[in-house]
């Protein structure tokens, strides 16, 4: 009962927050593969943006609450000009050369942070610190806020993309581009807003977990691997599944680094992955015929 | 058959094999161009996948990295003959690309780049954490192998003939391959999968087989790695070095044989001379990707067609 509680249960908390965090930068993923037809290799760099963005605005107002909210605008427009500079032109070849773009663009930012920001790693203090007794044990309370605030992006944007037209029209475009452009729709400014949002979204993600983990130039490139494995065993362009899939991984992680040291789980992660491919092809909740 | 394989080529191979003899010509500048024709030849490699049968692999570097952890792992106990390393690598490569694509192989478009690309991360992982292997440190300070019992490969000279004489087999084979029968329906594939499979090809086995051909050419250069440069480490194994391989393609011209190698040439010298003057290199190397893709998708050899000259067989 002890080990449960003073080891199990912290651990399993750990997961679902670091789940709920990775679900916010698979969902970006995943809703851009949909739509633009790109898997976006600069995603880990925007997240990595949206931490250094927060430190530079905490510097400048000393608040953390403000960063939360200017960091990832910053990071969005300029999610939104590398659409409109740089993606919208490829829409029309194949899938393969917004692939190396995205690879390319992501060299380009990592090795810039490191020239601006420097290479070493830095800490962005908590907001708030200080922790509450939950279920007979005590838990921060930044990571119980962060799991709150990430189950509740999750929920407004699964309200966002059931509820909201602009949400429907977006699903649409990933059903059928070309018909909703016939439609009236102004597809090509639908692009650059999702885009927009979805570089915001993996700001968000960075942001908010730069005071649980540290800040530095590759720290995009962990995480676009899990975001990659999340968004395949999902199945490619499910929302529900992105989601599902993160709190697997997630959870796993963390559980699994209580029994085994860091690169035992690294393999263990891969190796259910490629279970979950052999049992199911598609991922959880991909469909046959769905983007392929 | 002299048009399969391309007599054309005889001049360069020539030019390449005189090159040691050019005055002036430092041991510096030989390793240079050991590094730019390997790297050239694993580029174009990669482009039978990319360019002719239309499958990005994100995981090549795991192919070159291990063949040349094959080899420093059997220099290190002290079996020297290059032919053991290079059978080692074949067995070892062939085995591993047997699984991956497998797997990847099922899967259509993207996901055959982002599977290669995690199997890739596995044996990242294993090499990075494995203290047998070295750990995150390599096998480092091989002794150089052996070409025949007595005959050591240990100055620039040597190895360099070595790399000449890899680059102008992988190329012969490649040739032939993409003129053959089973060149031309990879090519199907990449134009209509369905049509091909309509027709009666098992798709399947046709990109297993290019992608097993692909992985052990990328191999066997891998394999002559450590004799170059006397270490293997983890980082021959980053999903990076994968991109990066890519990139070579992209620089040199999709779809052609010719064009990854003066890409990967490119590259190399590329990253060589901007890294001894500038830290930040990578931002060149990026950019110049985000421009060839945005302005110049056919690469280098898309110039020729700028310059007047007959334009590019993309199928060759």
């Amino acid at each position: 009962m002890d080990y449960l509680v003073a080891v199990l249960l912290p651990q399993l908390l750990h997961g679902f927050v670091f789940g709920a965090a990775l679900g916010l930068l698979a969902l970006g993923l995943t809703v851009i593969f949909g739509l633009l037809g790109v898997m976006n290799f600069a995603h880990g760099e925007l997240y990595m943006l949206g931490a250094y963005a927060g430190i530079v605005v905490i510097g400048v107002t000393q608040s953390f609450w403000v960063a939360l909210v200017v960091a990832p605008i910053l990071v969005g427009v300029l999610g939104a000009l590398t659409e409109a500079t740089m993606l919208r032109p490829l829409y029309r070849r194949e899938p393969l050369y917004g692939l190396i773009l995205t690879f390319g663009l992501a060299l380009v930012l990592r090795e810039g942070a490191r020239q601006v920001w420097g290479g070493d790693m830095r800490r962005i203090p908590a907001p708030f610190t200080g922790s509450t007794p939950l279920l007979g044990m005590t838990y921060p309370d930044y990571r119980i806020f962060l799991l709150a605030i990430s189950c509740a992006l999750l929920l407004a944007i699964w309200l966002f993309f059931t509820r909201t037209r602009a949400g429907v029209l977006v699903r649409a475009a990933v059903q059928d581009a070309e018909m909703l452009d016939g439609l009236g729709v102004d597809v090509r400014r639908l692009f650059t807003l999702t885009f927009a949002g979805s570089a915001a979204l993996a700001a968000l993600a960075g942001l908010l977990l730069a005071p649980v983990f540290t800040v530095y130039p590759q720290m995009g490139v962990e995480m676009i691997l899990l975001a990659f494995i999340v968004v395949i065993l999902g199945g490619m362009g499910s929302l529900g599944g992105s989601v599902v899939a993160a709190f697997v991984i997630g959870i796993a992680q963390s559980l699994f680094s209580l029994w085994m040291n860091p690169q035992r789980v690294a393999i263990a992660i891969f190796g259910i992955m490629i279970v979950v491919l052999i049992v199911r092809p598609r991922g959880f909740f991909g469909r046959e015929g769905v983007l392929e | 058959m002299s048009r399969t394989l391309g007599w054309r080529a005889a001049p360069v191979f020539a030019a390449l094999a005189a090159l040691p003899a050019v005055p002036g010509m430092t041991d510096y500048y030989l390793l240079l161009a050991f590094d730019a024709l390997l790297f050239g030849a694993v580029a174009m490699s990669l482009d039978l996948l990319i360019g002719y049968t239309g499958l990005v692999s994100f995981g090549h570097a795991a192919f070159f990295g291990l063949g040349a952890y094959a080899t420093a792992i059997l220099l290190e106990r002290g079996i020297l003959s290059l032919w053991a390393s290079l059978g080692f690598a074949v067995v070892i490569v062939g085995l591993y690309a047997l699984v991956v694509s497998y797997f990847a192989t099922a899967r259509r478009g993207i996901y055959f780049a982002l599977l290669t690309l995690v199997f890739a991360e596995v044996v990242f992982t294993f090499f990075r954490y494995t203290q047998t292997f070295g750990g995150s440190d390599g096998i480092q300070g091989v002794p150089p192998p052996e070409l025949l019992p007595g005959v050591t490969l240990d100055t620039p000279m040597r190895n360099y003939y070595l790399i000449v004489v890899y680059l102008a087999l992988a190329w012969a084979a490649c040739r032939v391959l993409v003129g053959s029968h089973f060149g031309k329906v990879l090519v199907a594939i990449r134009e209509n999968e369905d049509r091909a499979r309509f027709l009666g090809y098992n798709v399947q086995r046709y990109k297993m087989a290019a992608c097993m051909i692909s992985a052990l050419l990328t191999g066997l250069g891998g394999a002559l790695y450590p004799g170059r440069a006397a270490f293997a480490t983890p980082d021959l194994l980053l999903w990076t070095v994968s991109g990066e391989f890519i990139i070579m393609v992209m620089i040199g011209g999709l779809g052609t044989l010719t064009g990854p190698v003066i890409g990967g040439a490119f590259f190399i010298v590329l990253q060589e001379k901007v890294s001894s003057y500038v830290d930040w290199y990578f931002i060149v190397i990026g950019a110049v990707l985000i421009l060839i893709v945005l302005f110049m998708p056919k690469g280098l050899l898309g110039l020729r067609r700028l310059l007047g000259a007959r334009p590019w067989r993309a199928t060759a």
